[in-house]
């Protein structure tokens, strides 16, 4: 265990930088009341912390889970209402009940390391533009329409409506926030608490025209009443009978909730992994995040993932012990149960200031800029982030994942093929993605000259349709195989071929770069 | 010392931007409350019917209507200044949404509704004619007129649609998606303030008790049931609609526009409703139907039976207009291409039929 100070102090700062973050997440992305944000700010991180090895490891809410709750169930329920809340937690199980699938089904978890870079920084950005439109409405004090106001050319409708019948002093506040936070992150030593600064400096501000105008002129709404949130909060998913129809519904978006959540966790851990030097199962992360959101939505919480920011805070902190998490839960708790009438007068739009700040923060133009140095990953990235603006989430996950498999398959299905002379030589993979790309050269090459040598020595992976069609091609006379790893010349291995029949030689091949690639 | 000097910069920027965008804010304000103030320069319609409801800032209100159908006046709380403009304001945006008779000035009174509808043709007086208090000579409303204070009186009540409780602003929203080109008015927007206000007097003139049904609040709708079930037919449904309706309303359903002005609306195509609109007979088949029977043709309602108005009803939802906001931008995009695509062929299919020998009618 590493030194009790140290921990104490990790645990600390994260439990208030977590806090406002938590109650912003809530409140104004997923239309639930401040006490889901902040259990999952204290039970979401608890679990995490003791279920997954990684030492920074560091779960709670999450913006994109949260915006996914609010996108999916704006149409279902009024928000903040009893059949919203228990939509909701049905929501959060049925997600963490798909994230399960992806522990127990091995090659499903798999699946997420296809996952790559670009795709994951398009939907971040993506998300980020989203964040700071959806917090348009809040930060000005007007009411969220009941249409979802998710597409792109719809939001600027919502920056119209925020200068022109927006309340001018949440706009106030909201910008005090805003400047507040903005130029305390300028300054080092103080950037981790520049969010807890702007919240304070807004409140203050609210606080002030409270008392000089009063809040029945002003019309600011507040955090209100926390004094209900004790040590847990039991609660229920709804699965009633009538409820059903709307479960069936919101399938789509608890794919969706649980996709984003590991897309997240496999990615921070990945990245955290390569800054750290370590290694930490991913698929540990992911049955940490499973068994949290199957028992969260019991505790009244947000479903929990890894979150970029915290893990880059405990990480530059020195924290190098997932007890920091913990400890963090655990002060948070404290804090919640002694300084409820505090945070109940926090004001909204301050809440959607740091939203927007936060989603500011996720179009990082260091993570982009590599992006587009390469066609390819340029238009990944791109295609990602555009699905973000112009489908729904459901739509970009989707997106996004198709794109990963195809990214990956275009790799393998362009083997590097030279013909010189009447040598056609493949580097990469022989299998049937990149056979019609090899064929089509092979049968150029025949038409050229009638003996024709295949020369596969540099062919990483053969699958049985490559075995297939290279002793097909070996049962035609004029052509030859070569395979210069063996130690034997190519002659000899021809002679085997024509002794042994055609399956041997597949087999052979295969063997032979299942050795080579274990050298690797 | 250089990264210093960005970091102010970048500061330095966003108070800029953040400021500039404040003083926008408080400009557009301004300019708010002062047309707030402003008097309103009321359409010929709203006119009439504002003057003969007897509107006027005071401590209580008489109604001249109730007296005038042989009823008792009814004395209710009154009307300041601000609210007797605001009812003013509403009675033109239900009136003339366009701004084609009381334009110029007065179009900032509208509060700018002609960005949340589709087209140029939209007005809420298509629907709720007579500035949304229709009645015959002696002073009748008439049976499903879309009334809108019977409208007002049956706010906060459970909607049958969407299965919520609908406060008379969500409701107006409904209305909105009628027609919408994607975005709606916040739901705390003036123009649903001045639409709920001018409701809400017409409720009062008329002496409308809340939480009451009355007949004529919405259509009178027409389901399959209240026929005599020959099934719906849109052939029928386009030779009666080029008999009863084209002379209007155009032989491709694209209305008349004289002068800038809209005489008949669209009942297809650009500056039509939307596929998502309760009046598309393919979302709601009942609510169209009932619109025609109780007010089309003019000056000839009720001649059309129910079985010809749902097929009129059926033959429209097959003309092309715009895709609604829900289904999408791929649909989106279809619609507008069948939008081109479409009236071009129809008017040589239609030149072809005009110029063989004409079929015998029924």
């Amino acid at each position: 265990m590493p030194p009790l100070r140290g921990t104490f102090v990790v645990g600390l700062t994260l439990a208030v930088v977590t806090l406002p973050q938590a109650i912003a997440f809530s409140t104004t992305l997923a239309g639930l009341p401040p006490h889901f944000g902040i259990y999952a700010a204290i039970w979401g991180v608890l679990f995490t912390a003791l279920l997954n090895p990684s030492s920074v490891f560091s779960g709670g809410p999450n913006t994109t889970m949260s915006a996914a709750i609010g996108i999916t169930l704006l149409p279902i329920a009024p928000q903040f209402g009893a059949d919203y809340i228990g939509y909701a937690l049905t929501l959060i199980l049925l997600a963490g009940l798909v994230q399960m699938l992806f522990v127990l089904i091995r090659p499903l978890g798999r699946t997420l390391d296809l996952i790559n870079e670009p795709i994951v920084n398009g939907l971040i950005c993506g998300i980020g533009v989203f964040l700071i439109c959806k917090s348009l409405t809040s930060f000005a004090g007007l009411p969220i329409n009941t249409q979802v106001e998710w597409p792109l050319w719809i939001a600027w409708q919502s920056f119209v409506a925020v200068l022109e019948i927006g309340n001018l002093y949440a706009i106030e506040i909201g910008l005090v926030t805003l400047i507040t936070s903005l130029v305390v992150r300028q300054w080092r030593p103080l950037r981790n608490w520049a969010i807890l600064l702007g919240v304070v400096a807004g409140t203050a501000y609210s606080e002030y025209l409270s008392a000089t105008v009063g809040i029945q002129n002003t019309l600011i709404e507040q955090i209100a009443n926390l004094s209900y949130v004790g040590f847990v909060l039991p609660s229920l998913p709804s699965f009633s009978q009538e409820a059903m129809a709307d479960i069936i519904t919101i399938l789509p978006g608890a794919v969706t909730l649980a996709l984003l959540g590991l897309f997240q966790t496999v990615a921070a851990m990945r990245r955290m992994n390569r800054k750290m030097g370590s290694y930490t199962d991913s698929r540990k992360g992911i049955l940490a995040d499973a068994v949290s959101n199957c028992v969260l939505p019991f505790l009244s919480s947000l479903p929990t993932c890894a979150s970029f920011n915290r893990m880059w805070l405990v990480f530059s902190l020195g924290g190098h012990s997932r007890w920091a998490s913990a400890v963090s839960a655990l002060i948070l708790l404290l804090m919640v149960l002694y300084l409820a009438p505090l945070i109940a007068i926090i004001p909204m739009p301050a809440m959607a200031a740091i939203i927007m700040l936060l989603g500011a923060n996720m179009i990082n133009w260091e993570d982009i800029k590599p992006h587009f140095k390469d066609r390819r990953e340029a238009v990944v990235f791109m295609a990602s982030f555009l699905s973000v603006l112009f489908l729904d989430l459901f739509g970009a996950v989707i997106v996004g994942s198709l794109l990963a498999i195809a990214y990956s398959k275009w790799e393998q299905a362009h083997p590097n093929i030279s013909l010189s002379g009447n040598v056609l030589k493949i580097r990469g993979n022989l299998y049937y993605g990149s056979l019609p790309v090899i064929e089509a050269m092979y049968h150029r090459a025949i038409a050229q000259d009638d003996r024709v040598v295949i020369d596969f020595s540099e062919c990483f992976y053969i699958d049985q349709e490559g075995i297939r069609w290279l002793a097909a091609a070996k049962a035609a006379q004029h052509v030859r195989l070569a395979d210069r790893r063996r130690s034997d010349d190519r002659r000899a291995i021809e002679r085997r071929a024509a002794a042994d029949g055609k399956r041997r030689t597949g087999r052979r091949s295969s063997k032979v770069d299942r050795r080579k690639r274990s050298e690797f | 010392m250089n990264t210093i000097a960005a970091k102010f910069l970048k500061v330095f920027l966003a108070v800029v931007l953040f400021g500039g965008l404040y003083l926008v804010a408080v400009a557009k304000h301004d300019e708010r409350d002062r047309i707030r103030q402003t008097a309103v320069e009321l359409t010929p319609d709203c006119k009439a019917k504002l003057e003969a409801y007897g509107l006027a800032a005071g401590p209580v209100y008489r109604s001249p209507y109730l007296v005038r159908v042989g009823g008792e006046a009814v004395e209710v709380s009154g009307y300041s200044e601000e609210d007797v403009r605001a009812i003013q304001r509403g009675c033109n945006i239900i009136d003339d949404l366009q701004g084609f008779v009381a334009g110029g000035e007065g179009l900032g009174q509208r509060w700018n509704a002609t960005r949340f509808v589709r087209g140029t043709h939209t007005t809420c007086s298509h629907c709720h004619q007579n500035a949304g208090d229709k009645q015959d000579e002696k002073g009748n409303r008439i049976q499903g007129s879309n009334n809108l204070g019977a409208s007002w009186v049956m706010a906060d009540m459970y909607d049958r649609f969407t299965g919520l409780i609908l406060s008379h602003e969500l409701r107006q929203m409904q209305c909105y998606i009628n027609s919408s080109n994607g975005f709606k008015p916040n739901i705390a927007d003036d123009l649903l303030r001045d639409v709920t206000a001018y409701s809400r007097f017409i409720a009062a003139a008329l002496d409308l008790k809340i939480g009451n049904r009355y007949l004529e609040q919405g259509m009178d709708e027409i389901p399959a049931s209240a026929t005599n079930r020959r099934g719906d037919d849109y052939v029928r449904g386009a030779h009666i609609y080029r008999e009863q309706c084209a002379s209007c309303h155009g032989q491709q359903g694209f209305g008349l526009v004289q002068d800038g002005r809209v005489i008949y609306p669209a009942v297809a195509g650009r500056n039509s409703f939307s596929l998502d609109s309760r009046m598309n007979f393919a979302a709601v088949n009942t609510i169209m139907p009932g619109f025609i029977c109780r007010n089309m043709p003019p000056g000839a309602e009720g001649t059309l039976e129910g079985q010809d108005c749902r097929d009129i009803a059926y033959f429209l939802s097959t003309l092309p207009r715009p895709a609604g906001d829900l289904q999408g931008p791929l649909y989106a995009v279809w619609q507008q291409l069948m939008m081109i695509v479409m009236p071009p062929l129809t008017a040589y299919a239609d030149s072809l039929r005009s110029s063989s020998p004409r079929p015998v009618a029924h």
